[in-house]
C-alpha cells in the first residue's frame, strides 16, 4: 500500500488509506469476491468522536436501496441516521460492535468495520474521495456550524 | 371566594413508566389538596379516538384549560384542536419556544381564530373565547415547576367574584378592576378593560353561561375525574398545525392511502386517521410549510418540536452520511408502505407536483445563480 493521502480538517490531519475504495457518504469499501466490507473513514470518526450507541433497523440478508435508512448512531458529539451507500443486499453486520461500539474509535479501518454489502455500485478511488472532501469542506463547515446557531 | 374557572387535565403517558406515573400522581395530588384548580386525568392525548370517553370529557370542559402531557406543546395543541377542544393560545412560561408565536393584543374578538398573528395559515375554526395552555411534562422532572406555573396561570386567569343581586341567576359576575365594567354589548356579554388604558390592555369577554357551569360550587377537595386508558391502543396518524397550513392540498395528492380529506368548508382534514401506515412520516416531508407532524416520531422536527431543542447540543451528521433530500426520503417511505400493502411502488411518478412543467427550459440567468447560492448556504 502506498502512503496514505492526507486531508486537513482544520488543524486535524485525517488519513485516507490507499489500499481501499470509498463511497461519498464517508465510508471505506473493501471488496472480496461478492462481498464489500464497509466501515467509517477517519473523517467520519473525527466528526463523531466517541461512539456511544449504534443501532441497526434492518435484518441481515435484506435488500437495500441507495440512501435507504438502515440504522442510527449516537456519539458524544453527534447523532445521525445511517444510510445505505448504494443499492444492493446487506448481508451481515459486525457482531463485535453490538457489545463494543467503541471499536469504531479504536480501529475504524480494521476491527471496527460496520457491515458487509453485496453491490455492483462503483466506489470512489482514494484520490476521488480526497477530491470530494476538498470540494465539500466549505459547505460541510457551514452545515456543522449552522446547527449551533439555530 | 375566588372563582375557579381553571381546569387542569393530566394526559397520562402511554405505557407503565413508573417515573412518569409518579410525576402525574404527584401533580394531581398536590393540585387537589391546594384547590388551585379542578383536576382530571385522561389517557395519552394522541392515542385517544375522537369518541373516547376521555375526549368527550375534554370537549365538555368549559373555561380555561391547562393540559399537561407527554408530547410537544405544539403537538398537544393541534391534537386537541382536531378533536374539538379549542381555545385561544395560553402562553405558558414553561414553553419558551412556543412563545415565539406571540399574540398581538386582540381587541374584542369573539370566536375568531386562535392565532392573532397574521400568519399565512388558515387557522383554527370557531375557537371559543377561553384560554388553553399546553405544557410538556418531559421538560422537567420536578413537580414544583409545574405546580408553580399552574399557580401563576390560575392567578392570571381567575378574577375575584362579587355577587350581584337582581340578575335573576345564581351566577357570580366578575368585577374587572377599577375601570368601567358595565359595558354590555348586544349579545349580552360583559366586556370591560381591567387594566390602565395605555394601549396594552386586553379586553375580556365573559360568557355568563360558562361561568355558571365553572363556578358551580365544587369544593377544594373534590376528587379528580380519572378516565382510564385500558381500552386505548397506540395509534399513528398525522396532525396538522393549522397556524401554518395554507390549504395547498399537496398532502392529499401525495398520500395514496386515503388518510387526508376535506371538511365541509373545503379545508384539509386528517380524515381517516387509522388508514395511516404505522411509522410512515412521508407526508410530513412533502408539506411545503412543515405544517404536518407525527407526535410520536423520533425526530423532534417531525414530532412537532419548535425550532431547535433547548439542551440538544449534538450535531446531526445525517446530511454528511448520505441522507436523501426530504422529497426523496418521502418517496422511498411511501414506496415502502405501498409494497408492504401489496401494491406497486410508484417512485416519483404520482402525487408530486411539478412546478412550471409547462414552461420551456431557458438558459441559466442571474436569478438561477442567486437561488443556487442561497440554497448552498443551507440556512
Amino acid at each position: 500500500m502506498s502512503d496514505p493521502l492526507v486531508f486537513m480538517m482544520g488543524k486535524f490531519e485525517t488519513q485516507i488509506l490507499t489500499d481501499r475504495d470509498y463511497f461519498e457518504s464517508h465510508v471505506w469499501v473493501q471488496t472480496t469476491g461478492d462481498l464489500s466490507r464497509i466501515g467509517f473513514t477517519s473523517y467520519a470518526v473525527r466528526l463523531l468522536q466517541d461512539v456511544y450507541f449504534l443501532d441497526w433497523q434492518i435484518d441481515p440478508e435484506t435488500a437495500v436501496r441507495h440512501k435507504q435508512a438502515i440504522g442510527e448512531i449516537e456519539s458524544s458529539k453527534a447523532v445521525s441516521t445511517l444510510y445505505a451507500p448504494a443499492d444492493g443486499r446487506l448481508v451481515r453486520f459486525n457482531e463485535a460492535l453490538q457489545t463494543d461500539p467503541s471499536l469504531i474509535n479504536v480501529d475504524n479501518y480494521e476491527r471496527g468495520w460496520l457491515y458487509e454489502l453485496s453491490t455492483t455500485a462503483v466506489p470512489l478511488s482514494p484520490e476521488q474521495y480526497l477530491q470530494k472532501l476538498e470540494a465539500g469542506w466549505e459547505q460541510t463547515q457551514r452545515i456543522l456550524k449552522s446547527q449551533f446557531n439555530e | 371566594m375566588a372563582g375557579r374557572s381553571l381546569t387542569v387535565v393530566i394526559s397520562q403517558a402511554p405505557g407503565k413508566n413508573p417515573v412518569k406515573r409518579h410525576l402525574e400522581e404527584e401533580i394531581a395530588l398536590r393540585l387537589m389538596l391546594s384547590g388551585t384548580a379542578e383536576v382530571s386525568v385522561v389517557p395519552h392525548l394522541y392515542d385517544m379516538t375522537s369518541d373516547h370517553t376521555g375526549m368527550l370529557w375534554l370537549r365538555s370542559l368549559k373555561g380555561n384549560l391547562v393540559v399537561l402531557g407527554w408530547l410537544y406543546p405544539r403537538a398537544m395543541r393541534w391534537i386537541l384542536d382536531r378533536h374539538g377542544v379549542k381555545g385561544k393560545v395560553g402562553e405558558s412560561k414553561l414553553n419558551l419556544a412556543e412563545n415565539d408565536d406571540d399574540d398581538d393584543d386582540d381587541e374584542q374578538r369573539t370566536g375568531e381564530t386562535s392565532d392573532s398573528v397574521p400568519s399565512q395559515g388558515i387557522g383554527s375554526l370557531n375557537a371559543p373565547n377561553r384560554l388553553v395552555y399546553v405544557i410538556d411534562l418531559r421538560d422537567n422532572p420536578d413537580p414544583e415547576t409545574y405546580l408553580t406555573e399552574i399557580g401563576r396561570i390560575a392567578e392570571t386567569t381567575s378574577v375575584p367574584l362579587v355577587q350581584l343581586t337582581g340578575l335573576g341567576t345564581k351566577s357570580l359576575l366578575p368585577v374587572l378592576g377599577v375601570n368601567s365594567l358595565t359595558n354590555t354589548d348586544s349579545t349580552g356579554h360583559l366586556t370591560g378593560h381591567g387594566l390602565p388604558s395605555n394601549g396594552t390592555s386586553k379586553s375580556l369577554s365573559i360568557d355568563l353561561a360558562a361561568l355558571t357551569t365553572a363556578g358551580s360550587g365544587k369544593d377544594a377537595t373534590a376528587f379528580p375525574t380519572v378516565i382510564d386508558g385500558l381500552d386505548v391502543r397506540r395509534r399513528w396518524y398525522p396532525v396538522i398545525d393549522y397556524s401554518r397550513c395554507t390549504n395547498c392540498m399537496e398532502c392529499i395528492d401525495f398520500c395514496l392511502f386515503g388518510v387526508y380529506g376535506v371538511d365541509g368548508v373545503d379545508r384539509i382534514l386528517v380524515e381517516q386517521q387509522d388508514n395511516c401506515k404505522k411509522g410512515c412520516p412521508a407526508c410530513s416531508r412533502v408539506c411545503p410549510v412543515n405544517a404536518i407532524f407525527f407526535p410520536e416520531h423520533k425526530t423532534p422536527a417531525i414530532a412537532g418540536a419548535e425550532g431547535g431543542l433547548v439542551g440538544d447540543f449534538k450535531i446531526d451528521l445525517s446530511k454528511l452520511f448520505g441522507a436523501p433530500s426530504p422529497l426523496d426520503m418521502a418517496i422511498l417511505e411511501r414506496d415502502h408502505e405501498l409494497v408492504a400493502d401489496g401494491r406497486a411502488a410508484v417512485g416519483a411518478a404520482v402525487g408530486i407536483p411539478k412546478r412550471q412543467c409547462g414552461q420551456p427550459a431557458k438558459p441559466r440567468d442571474d436569478l438561477d445563480d442567486l437561488m443556487d447560492g442561497l440554497d448552498s448556504l443551507d440556512l
